[in-house]
């Protein structure tokens, strides 16, 4: 019984780990760009959310959107001014571009709001639904129904729209799609600013289980990458699927190993995973 | 100008260096670490530079070698220079054991994979009271200080002993540089699969890289340890100030360049202290942040690091009086 409860709340809490990871596997699904600074769009949306419930008095699973937003427009000022100059520079250039990103965002974050950890008090957020024996935090189905609407409206926007074919075509091959009259810089932009965006969405529905501060976003640097590289990095159905199975593999962790030991689990499975199929476990070998 | 002149001229004032700065005061300090961090970039850059393979995860020998060198000498009185010789071995058999299942990784892949390596061993000493002490850190025993017992009193000593370190670790990146595994590196860095049509062996040429590498790096360690005196799991198996900035040092000097590395850690590492200097007073987090936008304005401007901007200088100055 044990064992069940801890794949439910895996489950719960890896489709949230999907969401955060399907904006790191869009960027480098379009554009070829590992964002190491990813995860600060965790904690930018959770700070979004944090200041709306105590401004605004906004639930933070509702402020979500908000943070989408603000980290969108993060995002496309990001893309077009600095990651626009280093498509082309060697994967070293791009690194540390990322790496220096993730330094100015954590440091601007700390000198901003200081380094104390803040959390948000909600009427739900004990709360429990019992199924017979096993229990469903209220919380984490939340958060979970959330980012199963987040992911179903990424779904069809890829899938459906203008933008998301145009966006996948550019992925394919940016040259022809620039010849089918598609501007590749601007997709560029639009996949970047929606991939950051996404993650601060998925910040943000965290935030009624999670306490944010500026190095909030350092907890989820490895989790994000060990999901797409389980996935395949750059395969959004693969980060969905990764997700879960981190979730699963977390929770399950927690019961056979102590909780300073948790980490390490996820980072042997995520090099074993690189070492043994880099292109990741359900994606298409190349 | 002779060829071996600027070397020279460097080493000179590097020798004269230490004599001018106040052996009690705060520079003497950062010049020992500026040399000691300069020798940890150079001992990447056969693995960054010459393989150009962007290891994220250079703590992991670094602080493997810290750790041997000082439970040697907490547990068993093992002088730190025998300490260095088995942290050297320890760091070579680390550097192994990564290299296995990462070798046939390339750029972002390679990167993320040495990244969550050195968390890994992060997490370990963390864990591993028993060996490492923990998380609240582990002290070097004060031993009469002498050049055998590796302990001084002032670091004046502690400099030149870095600079040392950074002579030879720059004259091995030289040597494997222009002998055979330099070129078969270069075969690889330029075409990977042309390198394995000409016969090149690129996994075992990369492994011997790897080995090299994590060698020096953790003799660093051990260096490190001397000097710190006291450090925990989370200082010397650091991703951010370690790994990464060690990896910066190089780009920012010039990747796989002998003088890179140098060049990186005479910008960083004082620079890094003057911040420190100026604005932590002021506001927390701002020393980081300027130097997060120093780190992005540097990759925008020169991508490949300030040697080219010494290479396009002397192309302007030097070409119009040949």
């Amino acid at each position: 019984m044990e064992f069940v409860q801890a794949v439910i709340d895996g489950l719960l809490i890896g489709g949230v780990y999907a969401v955060i990871s399907i904006g790191l596997t869009l960027v480098y699904g379009v554009m070829g760009i590992v964002n190491f600074a990813q995860a600060e769009f965790v904690m930018i949306g959770m700070f979004v959310a944090w200041f709306a419930w105590a401004w605004l008095g906004l639930d933070p699973v509702l402020a979500a959107p908000l943070s989408f937003a603000v980290a969108f427009a993060i995002g496309w000022v990001v893309q077009g001014h600095l990651i626009a100059r280093v498509l082309k520079a060697p994967s070293v250039a791009q690194i540390f571009l990322t790496v220096g990103l993730l330094i100015v965002f954590e440091n601007g974050a700390l000198m901003m709001f200081g380094s104390q950890f803040r959390s948000v008090t909600t009427s739900y957020q004990t709360m429990s639904l019992s199924l017979g024996p096993l229990f469903v935090s209220l919380p984490y189905l939340i958060a979970f129904g959330m980012s199963l609407a987040c992911g179903t409206a990424l779904w069809w926007f890829m899938r459906s729209s203008w933008f998301g074919r145009a966006m996948r075509a550019t992925a394919l091959n940016p040259s022809a799609a620039q010849l089918m009259g598609i501007d590749a810089g601007l997709m560029y932009r639009i996949a970047f600013a929606l991939g950051v965006g996404l993650t601060a969405f998925g910040g943000a529905i965290i935030l009624p289980y999670a306490t944010v501060s500026p190095t909030a976003g350092s907890d989820y640097v490895v989790l994000m990458f060990t999901v797409v590289v389980l996935g395949g990095l750059g395969s959004v159905a693969g980060a969905v699927a990764g997700g879960l199975a981190v979730g699963i593999v977390q929770a399950l962790s927690a019961l056979v190993f102590p909780i300073q030991l948790q980490n390490l689990i996820l980072f042997l499975v995520f090099i074993a995973v690189l070492g043994i199929r880099p292109q990741g476990l359900v994606g298409a070998s190349r | 100008m002779k060829r071996w002149m600027l070397p020279l001229t460097a080493l000179a004032i590097a020798l004269l260096l230490p004599l001018l700065l106040d052996p009690r005061g705060y520079w003497i300090r950062v010049l020992a670490f500026t040399f000691l961090f300069a020798a940890m970039a150079q001992a990447w850059n056969i693995v960054g530079g010459l393989a150009n393979q962007t290891s994220l995860g250079h703590a992991a020998f670094f602080g493997i070698g810290a750790y041997t060198s000082t439970v040697l000498l907490l547990k068993f009185g093992i002088s730190p220079w025998i300490g260095m010789i088995a942290a050297a071995g320890l760091g070579g058999v680390a550097a192994f054991a990564i290299a296995i299942p990462t070798m046939r990784l390339q750029g972002h892949y390679f990167a993320l994979a040495t990244l969550a390596f050195g968390e890994v061993l992060r997490v370990v000493a963390n864990v591993w009271t028993s060996v490492t002490g923990g998380a609240s850190g582990i002290s070097v025993p004060f031993s009469s200080p002498s050049l055998l017992t590796y302990s001084f009193k002032l670091l004046r000593p502690h400099a030149y002993v870095a600079l040392a370190a950074l002579v030879i670790v720059t004259v091995i990146f030289e040597i494997v540089r222009r002998s055979a595994m330099g070129y078969r590196l270069r075969a690889i860095k330029e075409n990977p699969a042309a390198a394995e049509v000409i016969g090149i062996d690129t996994a075992k040429v990369k492994l011997q890289a790897a080995i090299v590498s994590g060698m020096l790096m953790a003799m660093l360690g051990t260096l490190y340890a001397q000097v710190a005196v006291f450090f925990d799991p989370d200082t010397v198996f650091s991703a951010a100030s370690i790994s990464i900035r060690v990896a910066l040092i190089a780009i920012l000097g010039g990747i796989g360049t002998p003088v890179g590395p140098i060049l990186g850690a005479f910008f960083i590492i004082p620079l890094e202290e003057l911040m420190n200097d100026w604005f932590s007073a002021s506001a927390a987090g701002l020393s980081q942040l300027t130097f997060g936008l120093i780190l992005i304005a540097v990759i925008l401007w020169r991508p490949r690091g300030f040697v080219t901007l010494f290479k396009s200088l002397s192309s302007r100055f030097g070409g119009a009086s040949a």
